[in-house]
């Protein structure tokens, strides 16, 4: 009897000493502040809250970064982060906002638009937490590496089933994927809080264009591509047009009109935006990935896709046998910069901005050199 | 033991299956893979041969035209814009009928390539864009209308779904243009030989400008 008193209690230590590093860990990912600073350009940074009041004081709440040239023109809103567990969005916003003079018009830049999916990951995935770049000078900066979904602290418990403001029915866990819950509903869930803030905010500010920039499986089909609104058609047929002719393959997919809750066709259709959704390919996203770690968010190396890739289930290029963090980012900034280029062509407002590292810039460099 | 040893295999298999998607596609499985990117990659031909197909001529289409799209992708607004570019007036209609094609049309332009989410945002699925399609067809071919299928999006547009548009647009059509790259495999070109089809292959979607001002004589 008394041994077992004894193991009992070495027991109910170790699960506690297990269960305090562990909470140690989460409570360290879920109150960790990322260094975003604010580049040359911006001009104002304002919270997402003042276009919900809901929103104020939680975890939601997050940094608009405001881009303003000294001339009138037309207004681009950039996010990033939608899906943390993307991340190359997140660093292309980041990279736009602390590197780009706005010389005309107005630029939007949300990095981290799930605020609340980033203070936590996907642990049953083997996630990493976070990301590390090393500046020019020799700074190291930490990112969060999130997750799809809000955290289920701020929202929770999931629904069996989640009904769309639209009717559209989805999986419970699909009420915490942000990309699901526009155009919002003021008093909603948290992630419908967001995606209210979003909505109210281009109508407000009558925002010309709005894009969302997202990284997705290399077996899956959309990919290397930019999803369009129909009314944003020409201007994503420009576009792709002229990122073609740079040597940069993009296709182009027309946002479903049946599928509810996304910033492609609920932006365009309760807004007068032109929606617009890039994705890039992603390897540490897919399911036929091998050991997951930093290394792979920042290199996109992994041995299985090189397999996958010679087996042709991949749709994207994968013959380098990486897709790095910069390759990553600069479509994403080569998108941005063909698709204002598109919008300048097809709209008396101009958006005139300089500073976007090129496409070559990044795909030959290193992104940490874009960081302040 | 071997319950749990077929458990594990099960939630294996569904973990390998649960493919991550954000921008919209969850409801679409990915359809094949994407045989036109290694195709292409490796150069391997196992079709046709685009060096001997008969070369296009000049103003052989005309005005009015109709640009429609095979298989509902985005590449028809590709081309439209490439028409815009190369000056010629085009009435794009995604997907006209039969019955709507009018006698007074002289070309019909087939913007070739399938998109599960096109199909979904036209509300219709494969099989009723194939039979549109074939209905379509043999209405410009009773009305003498000059086909010509372009396509323009590469291996990305390539697979099981598009492969089943390209094969009888391009059966069908009087003259084609392709960019070479989504033809590794020489599916097209394969077919355009079988019918001496006059065909211009162009190594980037915007060299189509140049073939479709002098198609139209612009």
């Amino acid at each position: 009897m008394k041994k077992s008193y004894i193991t009992g209690i070495a027991v109910i230590l170790a699960a506690a000493i297990i269960a305090g590093a562990a909470g140690m860990n989460f409570y360290a990912k879920r109150h960790f502040v990322e260094d975003i600073r604010q580049g040359a350009g911006v001009t104002e940074v304002f919270k997402l809250s003042r276009y919900n009041e809901n929103l104020a004081g939680t975890i939601a709440d997050t940094d608009v970064y405001v881009l303003k040239g000294e001339k009138e023109g037309g207004s681009l809103l950039l996010l990033g982060g939608t899906h943390p567990s993307e991340p190359a969005g997140h660093m292309a916003a980041i990279v736009f906002e602390e590197n780009v003079k706005v010389e005309q018009g107005t630029v939007y830049v949300i990095p981290n638009i799930n605020n609340s999916a980033f203070t936590h990951n996907d642990p049953l995935d083997g996630s990493p937490q976070y990301m590390h770049f090393t500046t020019k000078t020799g700074e190291t900066r930490t990112f969060h590496y999130g997750s799809r979904a809000t955290n289920p602290i701020d929202q929770w418990p999931d629904p069996d089933i989640y009904t769309h403001t639209s009717g559209q029915t989805l999986s419970g866990s699909e009420t915490r994927n942000l990309n699901r819950c526009y155009p919002g509903v003021k008093d909603g869930t948290i992630s419908e809080q967001v995606g209210y803030a979003v909505t109210n905010m281009i109508n407000t500010l009558g925002i010309d264009m709005e894009i969302d920039m997202h990284e997705s499986s290399p077996e899956y089909a959309v990919n290397n591509a930019t999803v369009a609104h129909e009314r944003a058609m020409t201007i994503a047929s420009e576009g792709v047009l002229d990122l073609q002719l740079e040597g940069i393959k993009m296709s182009l997919e027309p946002s479903p009109v049946s599928l509810h809750g996304l910033t492609h066709r609920e932006l365009g259709d309760f807004t007068e935006t032109y929606a617009l959704l890039m994705e890039t390919g992603n390897p540490v996203q897919g399911r036929l990935r091998g050991y997951t770690d930093e290394d792979l968010i920042l290199t996109g190396e992994d041995p299985c896709y090189v397999i996958a890739y010679d087996l042709g289930l991949l749709y994207v290029d994968y013959s380098a046998g990486n897709f790095p963090m910069e390759l990553r980012v600069g479509r994403h900034l080569a998108g941005v910069n063909a698709y204002i280029n598109a919008f300048n062509n097809n709209s008396e407002k101009q958006i005139v901005v300089s500073g976007i590292p090129s496409y070559d810039e990044m795909v030959n460099g290193y992104l940490g050199d874009y960081l302040l | 033991m071997n319950t749990k040893k077929l458990l594990t295999f099960a939630l294996a298999a569904a973990m390998t299956l649960s493919l991550t998607a954000c921008g919209g596609g969850e409801t679409k499985a990915p359809a094949a893979p994407n045989g036109g990117n290694n195709s292409a990659a490796s150069g391997a031909q196992t079709g046709g041969d685009a060096s001997n197909l008969p070369e296009i001529t000049s103003g052989s289409c005309a005005t009015p035209a109709v640009l429609t799209s095979i298989g509902q992708s985005a590449d028809v607004e590709i081309v439209g814009t490439l028409c815009n570019k190369a000056g010629v007036e085009v009435e794009l209609n995604n997907t006209i009928t039969a019955d709507e094609l009018s006698a007074d049309c002289k070309t019909l332009l087939l913007a070739v390539g399938g998109s599960s989410k096109g199909l979904g945002a036209a509300g219709i699925d494969a099989d009723q864009e194939l039979a549109r399609t074939e209905d379509l067809l043999s209405k410009a071919d009773e009305l003498g209308i000059t086909v010509v299928a372009l396509h323009t999006g590469g291996s990305a547009r390539r697979g099981t779904l598009s492969d089943s548009f390209i094969s009888p647009a391009f059966a069908a059509a009087d003259i084609a243009i392709v960019v070479s790259e989504g033809d590794g495999d020489g599916l097209m070109s394969g077919i355009l030989a079988g019918n001496s089809t006059p065909s211009a292959y162009v190594e980037q979607v915007a060299d189509c400008i140049e073939t479709l001002k002098t198609l139209f004589g612009v």
